[in-house]
């Protein structure tokens, strides 16, 4: 999962969430539980005190008796963490009376730390008591004995601590494991959620990728109803897109057409009349010939940029149009050869390969004295300008006389003409150094091993 | 020689006509693809110039129509859409040749000859047969080096006999190659010009082969 991505952002917040609401969930849940524990805990200890109270009050009015009739075994058993004990206070001599659990030792008590009582006169508090056992004791002191032997006791119950504290951290660890359990169950869930809620993105992920490489022509599928309208709106984009080019593309022809016919028409007159006139209009008439090819091999090309998703196996290129070739040029019966494997394919227009691979291969044969040769491979790395990936180069070879080498030195600049003169006549090279140009490729003329002219195309592979 | 020009921008065939006949070609003129289609059906013509955006009917179907029915004079195609899928398309449609509008009457002259040439099986500019030399290029024809007058009835009828040496040519088809569509076809006027051709060349050259035609042969040829 990318950090910047959509399913990134909800996973995250979703965990957040997680992580803040849960602990808290879980201390609510726990302080209720504690304060639920504990109360009982008082209550149940109270209740003793209570008992121990009345029973030591029953029969004596002289002093307390010991308490017996309770039927509470664990103030029997030595150390067992509950306790009860009656002492005398102000100094005055008296028994002190103990449970036997307590097994002779004494009850630290809270009114000697200076706790004072509740509402009810009862003082709480915690301690460390007989056998080092943590325990909470209720302090209350009552008066025993009726006239002159009337006198002040502490009556103290202890209940031992460590039973709600183990209750409590049983309870807390059976929370935490839970609260746990259902975290990793939420995130797990989100988890799912987002994967299956973006599902629909990433076909549509997919199906970009496909119309780029020219695999598709729109954005196929069932998409969610979220995402239909941008589906729509892409489809229609990619529609208007091919629609304008289309429209473009049209309009130049038909321009050439109603431009070049009457130029035709012109030169033609003109060339057959020796006046003065007829020589400028022909002159004329030659120079607009020269603009209108060149403005519309530019307003072609212009029309192509922003074109996205095409791809043009080479082979049935190479093919149509060495085919034309050997009629045009049967009679200096030139022996061509195409080396492409089948499935070598070009990321870009098929009328711009055809342009290409026309103009070079035509301009081969003119210059050929009996052999053209046509080779296209796939190559990775070593691109236009250092650039990586995987790039298709082409070569198309003569053995006629070639280049001089200040010619082949010589760069085609982009948009600039060597024949900037004579439309058809010349090398006609300029058009493919501006078609390689606009796909970032690149083109360069060399010495062939047959001695003549080696013109090496880079273009965009299409994988 | 006999040339079918399909072209429906008047001024540009009319042009073409006139540069065709001057270059010693009979030469017939259609102005739409369907009279282009029926003439390339019905008529021997030795080259083609087909505009490819013709009304009626485009120049590409006819000229498939026209290969479908193995009409296979040789066609140039002449078109404005210079692109290589255009030429390819023509070309593949059935074409021999294509000439990219504006385009300079001279080249399409050179390449209106370089198709009969083909055709005829010759394989340069010059056609020679004994002591006669016709120069395609310029429309002349020389016995031993000296030019020879020729009106243009006596050049086409001479060069369609030497571009078709040593070969029966039928005087139909001598009339259906040296004659525009409009021609008279009863009228004695290929005897008249054989007659004087035999006066400004030796004369044993043009054999007449009885209820067959005629026959150009180098001098001294026996038959």
């Amino acid at each position: 999962m990318k950090t910047n991505s959509l399913a990134f952002r909800l996973f995250v917040t979703a965990a957040a969430w997680v992580l803040v609401v849960l602990p808290i969930a879980g201390w609510i849940i726990f302080s209720r539980y504690r304060y639920e524990a504990v109360t009982t805990f008082d209550t149940r200890i109270s209740f003793f005190l209570t008992v121990v109270i009345s029973d030591a009050d029953e029969h004596s009015e002289s002093g307390p008796t010991p308490p017996n009739n309770w039927g509470e075994g664990l103030f029997e058993i030595t150390h067992s963490g509950w306790y009860w004990q009656i002492k005398p206070l102000d100094g005055r001599p008296g028994p002190t009376l103990r449970s036997r659990s307590l097994s002779g030792d004494g009850l630290p008590l809270p009114s000697e730390h200076k706790i004072e009582p509740n509402d009810k006169e009862v003082r709480w508090g915690n301690f460390v008591g007989p056998g080092d056992q943590r325990v909470r004791i209720a302090e209350q002191v009552y008066v025993f004995g009726e006239g002159k032997s009337a006198q002040r006791y502490s009556v103290a119950v202890a209940g031992r601590l460590s039973e709600v504290e183990e209750n409590l951290a049983a309870f807390r660890s059976q929370l935490i494991q839970a609260l746990a359990l259902a975290g990793i169950g939420l995130l797990a869930v989100t988890l799912f959620q987002i994967r299956f809620g973006l599902f629909p993105l990433s076909r549509v992920e997919q199906s970009l990728a496909a119309i780029r490489s020219g695999e598709a022509a729109k954005l196929d599928g069932e998409l969610p109803t979220e995402i239909k309208p941008l589906q729509q709106e892409l489809n229609a984009l990619l529609k208007s897109n091919q629609e304008i080019v289309e429209r473009a593309r049209t309009h130049v022809g038909n321009l050439a057409h109603a431009l070049k016919t009457p130029l035709a028409v012109l030169i033609n007159e003109a060339r057959g009349d020796p006046s003065p006139l007829a020589r400028k209009v022909a002159e004329q008439a030659d120079t607009m010939t020269t603009q209108v090819n060149l403005y519309l091999d530019r307003a072609r090309m212009a029309a192509r940029i922003g074109v996205i998703g095409r791809v043009t196996e080479v082979r049935p290129v190479g093919e149509s149009i060495v085919r034309a070739l050997e009629r045009i040029y049967r009679d200096k019966q030139i022996t061509y050869s195409l080396d492409c494997p089948a499935g070598t394919r070009f990321q870009g227009e098929r009328q711009d390969l055809e342009e290409m691979l026309g103009n070079l291969l035509d301009n081969a044969s003119k210059w050929a004295r009996s052999r053209v040769s046509l080779v296209a491979a796939a190559t990775s790395g070593g691109g236009p300008n250092g650039a990586s990936g995987n790039w298709l180069e082409i070569r198309v070879d003569d053995d006629g006389p070639g280049l001089t080498p200040e010619q082949v030195a010589e760069p085609i600049a982009r948009g600039r003409r060597l024949d900037e003169t004579k439309p058809g006549s010349g090398l006609g090279h300029s058009i493919v150094a501006d078609l390689a140009y606009c796909y970032s490729g690149k083109f360069e003329l060399t010495r062939s091993e047959a001695g003549g002219l080696s013109a090496r195309l880079t273009l965009p592979l299409a994988t | 020689m006999r040339v079918l020009i399909v072209e429906d921008d008047r001024d540009l065939n009319r042009q073409l006509v006139s540069a065709l006949t001057d270059a010693g070609y009979a030469v017939d003129a259609a102005f739409d693809g369907e009279e282009g289609y029926f003439l390339g059906d019905t008529e021997p013509y030795d080259v083609v110039i087909l505009d490819t955006g013709l009304p009626k009917m485009d120049g590409i179907r006819v000229l498939e129509q026209w290969r479908r029915s193995e009409r296979n004079m040789p066609v140039i195609i002449l078109t404005a859409r210079d692109r290589w899928s255009d030429k390819v398309a023509g070309m593949d449609a059935g074409a021999d040749d294509y000439v990219a509008k504006p385009f300079h009457m001279q080249e399409l002259l050179a390449r209106v000859r370089a198709q009969m040439r083909r055709a005829s099986g010759h394989a340069r500019s010059d056609i020679e047969c004994g002591p006669l030399r016709l120069d395609t290029k310029t429309a002349r024809v020389t016995m031993n080096g000296q030019p020879i007058k020729l009106t243009s009835h006596e050049y086409r009828l001479l060069a369609y006999l030497m571009h078709h040496n040593e070969r029966v040519v039928s005087r139909t088809e001598l009339v259906e190659h040296l004659y525009e569509q409009d021609f008279d076809r009863d009228s004695n006027t290929i005897e008249v010009f054989i007659g004087r051709l035999r006066k400004k060349i030796p004369p044993d050259m043009i054999k007449t082969i009885r209820g067959l035609g005629y026959r150009l042969s180098k001098e001294g040829d026996e038959n």
